[in-house]
């Protein structure tokens, strides 16, 4: 866990990783499929002819140290989510490598646990992925109640729960355990103001814990606020890696210049600016 | 679009394999997103093992907890499923040849053939379902079939107390061979383990395949003798012992052989069921693990 590892020594490597999705989906015309015989189309998950790929992270490189929170800005597409995914160990490279130390917890928009158990099972399962005990999950129930706000819907299924409080209860499970590497993917948007509080005194515990915290946001502000270090990705390139201060200065500035409609709405309203999409739309699924 | 990625001017400095892995060795770093050796897989699974168990007792209460009866369902529906089964074959059909407990052997073979069946129903999509969940977090992805497969094993209990009250009722006499049953039970749950892994790795991969699973099931359910004997309707000729050791009704038999005064133990069909258990848990196995670091891609 977290606490063996000093802080500013290495937690995350990634060393030339490229990731290639093949979406399936997209490849053929309806009369192109219709010639194909019953055969090809059940293993239509082949890459057979008209297969798309998307090149969604290309030859990016990066070390992140023990007790660093670091932003991923970029915009919609750009491939945040993926490179996001690829370092936690969820989506296997396909070329390069992702070294990680201990255990990853990832915390995504979309992230469903299992919906149809409640949320005192959700907590279960998820606290013991992240490497608990049953007995040390179970001691920790209260607290991530607490810490969600959830109150009594703990014994309803979670499919019965807002989208507000599936994010605080993930939000809370993933940090219950004061993981090595945490990953919040637009995560914290959907909480209210106290809340928002409450989450970044839990992201600078775990950076003091000598955890690493990566934040993938569209909002500038959000990065500034939360982030020491921001990593620019821009059509799957990682193209600024430095100071959050700097890196947001120079994405907002690059915007301003080539779409000054654009960039007003991401750089004067960032608060407001909550969209749904992330870069997880090329993650065919 | 294009023009962004070309005007930043100097490229970043990437990071070499070599010095990666050099680096990583030195501050003791894993590896993520490759599929582990082996042995330190099944040593992985191992140490989620509670967690293999809290994943399971929560799918089993999930089962029925959108019924007002609830867990009663679980008794419920295996009687009177059997009471369908025993409408149609014991009073319609008549297919009691070669049995003279024919509402035990019924049960027997229904119950056992439910736990199968549903098993490879659910485990078979244990993968593409909970994607959510393995997106989420890292585990050792054999957990979700083998979860499903134990939860399923858990599900089955109350039936088979219902059946043994079903035998005990329809005038068989207790014997020792009744210990045999939980030996016959935990050897259907490893080979509904097996199955499940292999299916659910099918499945992932080709999903279309999925529709295949009802058909097969309906396809076992014929022919593995769940409501008439094979030895009495198929012989004991090639044909018929190849019918009898398939794995689905080597497990029919190895219950039926635990419970039913007619059908007493025989040591070559307890040998071929520890077979195929051994054989499909580790083929099972192998197969998952082989594509450990595909799952969860969509």
């Amino acid at each position: 866990m977290a606490g063996a590892s000093a802080q500013g020594t290495p937690s995350v490597i990634v060393s030339e990783l490229d990731i290639i999705y093949r979406v399936y989906g997209a490849r053929s015309s309806a009369l192109n499929n219709a010639k194909r015989s019953f055969g090809q189309r059940l293993l239509q998950r082949r890459p057979t002819t008209g297969v798309r790929e998307v090149h969604a992270v290309k030859n990016v490189s990066f070390i992140a140290n023990h007790g660093e929170s670091i932003g991923i800005i970029g915009r919609n597409g750009s491939g945040k989510s993926t490179l996001l995914r690829a370092v936690a160990g969820l989506i296997p490279p396909t070329r390069g490598q992702v070294y990680i130390s201990g255990e990853a917890s990832l915390l995504g928009v979309n992230a469903v646990l299992m919906r149809q158990l409640s949320g005192y099972r959700n907590i279960m399962i998820g606290a013991q992925a992240l490497g608990m005990s049953p007995k040390e999950a179970a001691s920790k129930v209260d607290e991530i109640v607490e810490f969600a706000g959830i109150g009594d819907f703990i014994d309803l299924p979670m499919s019965a729960y807002s989208s507000g409080m599936a994010a605080r209860l993930r939000f809370a499970i993933s940090t219950a355990a004061v993981p090595d590497v945490l990953m919040i993917d637009e995560a914290l948007a959907t909480g209210d103001a106290a809340f928002k509080e409450r989450s970044h005194e839990r992201i600078s515990e775990i950076r003091e814990r000598a955890g690493t915290v990566f934040l993938v946001s569209h909002s500038a502000s959000t990065i500034k606020s939360i982030c020491k270090r921001a990593l620019w990705m821009d059509q799957g390139r990682l193209i600024m890696d430095g100071p959050a201060e700097e890196v947001v200065a120079a994405y907002t500035k690059r915007y301003a210049k080539a779409r000054p409609k654009k960039s007003a709405r991401s750089s004067k309203k960032p608060a407001s600016k909550k969209e749904p999409k992330s870069s997880t739309d090329q993650s065919n699924k | 679009m294009t023009q962004n990625s070309d005007d930043s001017g100097e490229e970043l400095p990437s990071i070499s394999p070599f010095e990666a892995e050099q680096l990583a060795a030195q501050h003791s770093l894993t590896r993520v997103g490759v599929r582990p050796p082996f042995g330190r897989y099944v040593k992985q699974t191992w140490e989620k093992r509670r967690f293999l168990w809290t994943l399971a007792s929560s799918q089993a209460v999930a089962r029925n907890q959108n019924n007002y009866l609830g867990q009663l369902w679980a008794v419920l529906n295996p009687i009177l499923l059997a009471f369908a089964y025993w409408l149609v074959f014991g009073l319609l059909l008549k297919t009691r040849e070669g049995t003279t407990n024919y509402v035990a052997f019924l049960t027997s073979g229904i119950f056992t053939f439910v736990f199968i069946s549903s098993t490879l129903t659910s485990g078979s999509k244990s993968i593409v379902r909970n994607t959510g969940l393995i997106r989420a977090l890292r585990f050792p992805r054999c957990l979700m079939p083998l979860s499903v497969a134990l939860a399923e094993l858990v599900a089955a209990i109350p039936a088979f107390a219902v059946l043994v009250l079903i035998v005990v009722v329809t005038g068989e006499s207790p014997s020792w061979s009744w210990l045999l049953l939980p030996v016959a039970l935990i050897n259907v749950f490893l080979i509904n383990s097996g199955l499940a892994m292999i299916a659910a790795r099918i499945i992932e991969t080709s999903r279309d395949l999925g529709n295949l699973i009802p058909v097969t099931i309906r396809l076992l359910r014929y022919i593995s003798g769940v409501f008439f004997s094979i030895e009495a309707y198929a012989g004991t000729g090639i044909l018929g012992n190849i019918m009898y050791y398939q794995p689905v009704a080597t497990s029919l038999s190895m219950v039926r052989q635990s419970l039913l005064g007619e059908f007493p133990p025989t040591l070559s069909l307890w040998l071929v069921g520890f077979g195929w258990a051994g054989v499909l848990f580790t083929v099972g196995y192998i197969v998952f693990w082989q594509a450990e670091a595909k799952y969860g891609r969509g």
